[in-house]
């Protein structure tokens, strides 16, 4: 057998013919793929494409329906992934599992041979936990709680979980979605490290510019096979949209690719939203958000830019009524919402985009249609009285999953069945689903291809058109820029800076974020 | 872990499955059980004979069947009706007893009352004293967040002691060899729906209770805020419900249903408090749950066969020497094979 760790570096992978279908869905459909020696490989594709699964199929967690897997040029046969990291190929998931109250050692070493014996080794599993770490930048102390750990250090410990067991060839599932530009550019710095070192990498994401930043080459792939693989250098933002999407879409009419941030009449409506002076205390006791005054007015995109855990989610959850203020009060419409319960809130005209679709908005045992009216459940059409109209509940959930063209067979289907670019159009059907007088949006395209991103953007912007009050809070500048009408920074949970759309400047902006300048 | 069905009926080729899945898992197991009786030179044949058809042999065997099923369902509903918002209520046959000495103290200190007003009243005592039996768990989750399933196995042993104590100090019975109170008023006592062999009323009760079970938990809006606090409490939270609020609820409408099963049972097969009235029920219910997957619909034919294997292992011990734990060796195997086959159809 092809040992992984080989010097001269990962073997070269292929995957023929593969075809994979869930009940009606077919998901993979005569895929194929190439893998080099020594490349970073992009992997872009809408949502549902099929990445998730081609890559799980390569990791042994699916069996294809029909095609081969080679390595090395030998047919590999690929049952679990304990044969996958036989054969040196290692994954880490767009939605990965930890266990929390072990500390990140722990985790590492969990389920390798060495852990199975009676007593557990940890000081010689810190010890190259420490090496790993450092020989490829995955800053990480082994000795601390997965539970206290940040997003961003929990991907290196998945990361660190496949080098520690000799992955040569690593997939990474939408590693950046939830990152910090920081931690972006760091993990790009670790997967040189690991290039050099003849690992090869699989790199799966929507953001056509880091595809283009990071790969040695590029595929695309579209409805359940690979339409296009190109060398990094020869690849164009045009070229991979193009493929994206198709040929027959006009890629330079895109709102994406429109330079228009140019002026646009400042909005002078009424406050829709209105918070003056909120505080929130972190369960530690710290301050999360002092002393926030912002107004959100009717037909107004207010943007909160920030690098991500500078009291964003403290703010959210406090305007949603789950998190205790220490101080302050929220207005809506002019009807006080101080320390008002989270259907209160709702009720009053309120609509939420989660951050973390997952965790904050989804329901995985319910199915597609019961995720849908989350929220909203209490209100007719769907609830009337103390009953639930189940068939209104359908045929709502059918309009909105073609309106949002989720993809997915049907209302009925499991959600968990959703691929994760889906979920989050689930998340986006239900908030635009009603009408709002205050839309509050957290990373609202996160995990979306390029045409459900600029479909986001259309629905916003026809919100705001509207009248409604839209508090959009995003780490992606671009779209900052591109939607807002005033940006106002937080950094260590104030806000040190406010720019209307004449003034927006990026440098200024990071600036602010960074918290070396003070803005006007 | 055990699946929550959630919503209306799921379209028709997901039914067929699930059917197909038990039949499987059933035979399996059987199958599985057979083989080993058999080596023990054991007449499998005919033990199995007894073990299905008991139930259905003679008018006898069939009502013991139901007055079997009477309080497994109830109690199942009881372990169900808190599994559909995540919470473990493992004190079924604790807040079992405290229904049953409700009921029992209702008929044993009003016998003057009329039946039409005392049966009534037994019902709720019993309600009462189970909802109670399962409020005090519920108040520490939700002030405290003290974990469920703890709380509610030690209230089971706080429940025995206080059967204990009323059954041999507040209204012993002297004449009984075994701790037992003195008879509930005749008028307490529920109407039978057959004389003999006797078959009470409390049957219809337990039927109808179910099906407004079900429609409470997937017909209303209150159910399906309760499964969505199953499904995720965080995400349920930040949507408007209120979920420990609900926890509290799901927990403690566990403990009426399995009051009501003590209700029933003192009322209508007992006629007085006794030492041993939870039986083995609460183990078999937890079974039945996650037999069914929390599927309300399946609960009442999973507990009626439950009720089945049940006499009919009663009787093949009698007959044939056969010790009853077979059928718990079987029961056990068809719950592994029912969640294993999830795991299979799955990849
Ligand atoms: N276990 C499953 N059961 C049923 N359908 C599934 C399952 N896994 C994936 N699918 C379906 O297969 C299709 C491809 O899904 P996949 O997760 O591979 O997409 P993806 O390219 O990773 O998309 P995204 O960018 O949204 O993550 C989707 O339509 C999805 O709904
Ligand atoms: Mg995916």
């Amino acid at each position: 057998m092809l040992r992984a760790g080989q010097p001269g570096g990962a073997p070269p992978l292929e995957m023929r013919g593969v075809r994979k279908a869930f009940g009606p869905v077919v998901a993979l459909d005569a895929a194929d793929f190439h893998l080099r020696e020594r490349e970073i490989h992009g992997l872009l594709g809408g949502n549902g494409a099929g990445k998730t699964t081609l890559m799980n199929i390569l990791y042994g967690l699916y069996r294809p329906d029909a095609g081969e897997v080679l390595v090395g040029g030998r047919p590999a046969q690929i049952r679990s992934p304990r044969d996958a990291l036989g054969h040196g190929i290692g994954m880490v998931h767009q939605h990965f599992l930890q266990i929390e109250s072990f500390t990140v050692a722990h985790n590492v070493v969990l389920g390798t041979p060495s852990s199975r014996g009676l007593r557990l080794d940890l000081s010689g599993a810190e010890e190259r936990i420490r090496t790993l770490a450092a020989r490829f930048g995955l800053d990480v102390d082994p000795r601390a709680l997965v539970a206290e750990l940040p997003i961003g250090a929990r991907q290196r410990v998945e990361i660190l979980k496949a080098l520690y067991r000799d992955a040569r060839i690593l997939i990474l599932d939408e590693p950046t979605t939830n990152l910090t530009p920081q931690e972006v550019d760091a993990l790009f710095g670790s997967l040189r490290a690991m290039v050099d070192e003849g690992i090869s990498v699989v790199f799966i994401t929507h953001k056509i510019r880091e595809a283009l930043n990071v790969c040695d080459r590029v595929s695309v792939m579209r409805a359940g096979r690979r339409v296009l693989s190109v060398e990094g250098r020869e690849a164009s933002d045009e070229v991979l949209v193009r493929a994206l999407v198709g040929e027959d879409v006009d890629v330079r009419r895109s709102l994406l690719f429109s330079d228009e941030r140019a002026a646009r009449p400042t909005p002078a409506g009424r406050p829709a939203l209105r918070v003056e002076g909120l505080s929130v205390t972190s369960p530690q006791g710290a301050p999360a958000l002092r002393d926030c005054s912002l107004v959100v007015r009717e037909g107004e995109v207010l943007g909160i830019a920030g690098v991500a855990g500078n009291g964003q989610r403290e703010l959210v959850e406090a305007l949603m009524g789950v998190r205790a203020a220490a101080g302050g009060r929220v207005w809506l419409d002019g009807t006080e919402l101080t320390g008002a319960e989270a259907a209160r809130v709702l009720a009053a005209g309120v609509a939420y985009i989660p951050e973390d679709r997952l965790q904050d908005g989804f329901l995985p045992k319910a199915d597609v249609a019961q995720n849908l009216i989350l929220g909203f459940h209490r209100r007719p059409p769907y609830g009337r009285g103390p009953w639930l109209d189940w068939p209104a509940v359908y045929d709502a959930a059918r309009r909105l999953i073609a309106e949002y063209r989720i993809r997915t067979p049907g209302p009925h289907e499991a959600a968990v069945n959703l691929s994760g670019g889906n979920i989050q159009r689930v998340m986006l059907a239900r908030a635009f689903s009603h009408p709002c007088r205050v839309l509050i949006a957290h990373n609202p395209t996160r995990g979306l291809d390029v045409p459900s991103t600029e479909f986001v953007y259309t629905k916003l912007l026809e919100l705001r058109e509207a009248g409604a009050g839209i508090l959009l809070i995003s780490e992606d500048l671009d779209e900052l820029l591109l939607l807002s009408d005033r940006i106002a920074v937080v950094y260590r949970g104030q806000i040190v800076g406010t720019l209307p759309r004449p003034a927006f400047d990026r440098y200024a902006l990071g600036r602010l974020m960074s918290g070396v300048a003070d803005g006007g | 872990m055990a699946e929550r069905a959630l919503g209306p009926a799921r379209p028709r080729r997901a039914g067929v499955d699930a059917a197909l899945s038990y039949a499987v898992s059933v035979a399996v197991a059987f199958a599985a059980v057979g083989v080993f009786l058999a080596a023990m030179g054991f007449d499998v044949p005919r033990a199995y004979g007894t073990i299905l058809f008991t139930s259905f042999r003679t008018a006898n065997g069939f009502a013991q069947t139901l007055l079997k099923f009477v309080p497994l369902l109830l109690l199942t509903l009881a372990f169900v009706v808190p599994l559909a918002a995540w919470k473990f209520n493992i004190g079924g046959e604790g807040q079992l007893i405290a229904g049953a000495i409700g009921a029992g103290a209702a008929g044993i200190v009003l016998p003057g009352l009329p039946a039409i007003a005392l049966i009534p009243l037994g019902m709720l005592a019993g309600i009462a004293g189970g909802a109670l039996w399962a409020a005090l768990p519920a108040w520490l989750l939700y002030r405290f967040g003290i974990n469920e399933i703890l709380t509610t196995v030690l209230m089971n042993f706080v429940s025995f002691g206080a059967l204990d104590y009323v059954t041999t100090e507040v209204w012993p019975d002297p004449a009984a060899g075994h701790p037992t109170s003195v008879p509930i008023a005749v008028g307490a006592r529920l109407p039978l729906l057959l004389a003999s062999p006797p078959l009470h009323a409390g049957l219809v009760v337990a039927l109808a209770v179910a099906a407004a079970t079900h429609v409470y938990v997937n017909r209303t809006t209150g159910g399906y805020e309760l499964r969505a606090v199953g499904a995720n409490p965080r995400a349920a939270l930040l949507h408007g419900i209120a979920v420990r609020r609900l926890s509290l609820l799901a927990l403690v409408l566990g403990g009426a249903l399995a009051g009501l099963a003590g209700a029933l049972e003192v009322a209508g097969v007992h006629h007085r408090l006794i030492e041993g009235v939870q039986s083995n029920y609460l183990l078999l219910s937890i079974l039945i749950g996650l037999i069914a997957k929390g599927n309300l619909i399946a609960v009442p034919p999973v507990a009626f066969a439950i009720a089945v294997l049940d006499v009919g292992a009663r009787a093949m011990q009698r007959t044939m020497q056969i010790p009853v734990e077979v059928v718990f060796v079987v029961e056990g195997l068809i719950l592994i094979f029912v969640l294993l086959s999830d795991v299979v159809r799955r990849r």
